[in-house]
């Protein structure tokens, strides 16, 4: 942190959030003023607001709860890294829950009016012309959140105190929509609203030499890869006459593949085998077998998505 | 004792995936391919049993 430049300094207050352009090579600091506050962010990419941070995509490479040494992904079919957690003095954020929404606070409160984070990210993106409907999941910071045994997601209080933060670095121009959570009759912020310091400073080259290196994959494609660049700009759904389907590798077709299995091997399956799963259907628990194979010795990346390049 | 003959059903996906791992030297064909990875599997399951068995008795 020694020697970076404060580019701008502001305090959000509660019920508020703010939309900044945080170019590449910046880090915005979203900081406890009193502790105790959770803040909901988004953001986009600054020169093509369809590319945006994907919640889905961010905790299927780093789980439910990122933190330092992670980073913000953006949808598919991008997929790029837009942000990466330089810093995070709690270690406790979660990418489950939604933004909390007007909805929830009329149907489970009888609100009228609530402070909401859906809310507040649409007004403060609309001085960049973004509507409600752009709104989307949101990275939500120090929220201490948890999956029960039932599979339900739950949140409870948190523990933060004055000056903890998460420092984002952007990899690339970025609108960024930190706003201050809504919620002061749920756990989340602890039953209080309060403001949050926000801080955007220069990254010093030791902070640029930490992130790691991410993969460029013939994948994750812009628009001057896809069949349809043009942003529909009318509401309704029309049905182009013209559309032809072109879905990738289609047709699937299937192929035989004949194996020979000793005596000893066919013991050996049979004690494997998922017969639990395909019963009598050996070449089915067979098949699952060789890729389960595959996986545990091939796969390197949790759940199939590299983050980071492996040299 | 006679071979039992398995026919997996595979598509070209899956197909390809095995052959990019047969040209890395893993195994010389696809059959090949199939038997390495029921030996491996399977020893792999008879070690986690043992290690399981191993922490049970402590």
């Amino acid at each position: 942190m020694t020697g970076r430049q404060i580019i701008s300094e502001l305090v959000m207050e509660p019920g508020t959030g703010k939309a900044i352009e945080l170019l590449k090579g910046q880090i915005l600091r979203i900081e406890q003023v009193e502790g105790g506050q959770c803040a909901d962010f988004n953001c986009f990419n600054l020169h093509d607001y369809k590319e945006f941070m994907h919640c889905g995509r961010t905790r299927t490479v780093h789980g439910f709860h990122p933190t330092t040494g992670t980073f913000m992904w953006s949808a598919p079919p991008r997929e790029r890294a837009m942000l990466y957690i330089l810093e995070d003095t709690v270690g406790r954020n979660d990418v489950l829950f939604p933004r909390c929404s007007a909805y929830v606070y009329e149907a489970a409160y009888g609100f009228a009016v609530h402070t909401n984070c859906h809310d507040i990210q649409a007004e403060a993106q609309r001085e960049y012309g973004l509507t409600p409907d752009d709104v989307h999941d949101s990275f939500n910071l120090f929220m201490c959140t948890g999956v029960d045994d039932d599979g339900h997601a739950f949140m409870t209080r948190q523990t933060t105190k004055p000056g903890d933060y998460v420092d984002l670095l952007a990899l690339m121009d970025v609108l960024a929509v930190p706003n201050v959570c809504g919620a002061d009759v749920m756990k989340t912020s602890n039953f209080a609203l309060k403001p949050l310091k926000l801080t955007v400073f220069a990254a010093t080259d030791t902070d640029l030499a930490q992130v790691p290196k991410t993969p460029m994959l013939a994948s994750q494609r812009t628009p001057k890869d896809f069949r349809n660049p043009t942003i529909k700009t009318d509401r309704p759904l029309r049905r182009d006459p013209a559309y032809k389907p072109e879905f990738p590798n289609t047709p699937i077709v299937v192929t035989d593949l004949a194996v020979s299995l000793s005596p000893e091997e066919l013991a050996m399956f049979n004690a494997v085998k998922r017969s639990d799963i395909y019963g009598e259907d050996d070449a089915a628990a067979l098949r699952d077998l060789l890729f389960s194979w595959w996986e545990e010795r091939f796969l390197q990346a949790h759940a199939g998505a590299p983050s980071i390049e492996s040299t | 004792m006679a071979e039992t003959v398995v026919k997996l059903r595979l598509n070209q996906q899956q197909l390809e995936l095995i052959d990019r791992t047969i040209a890395q030297g893993v195994a010389p064909d696809r059959a090949a391919l199939v038997r390495l990875a029921l030996h491996e599997y399977a020893a792999a399951r008879k070690a986690e049993a043992h290690k399981s068995g191993m922490e049970q008795a402590q």
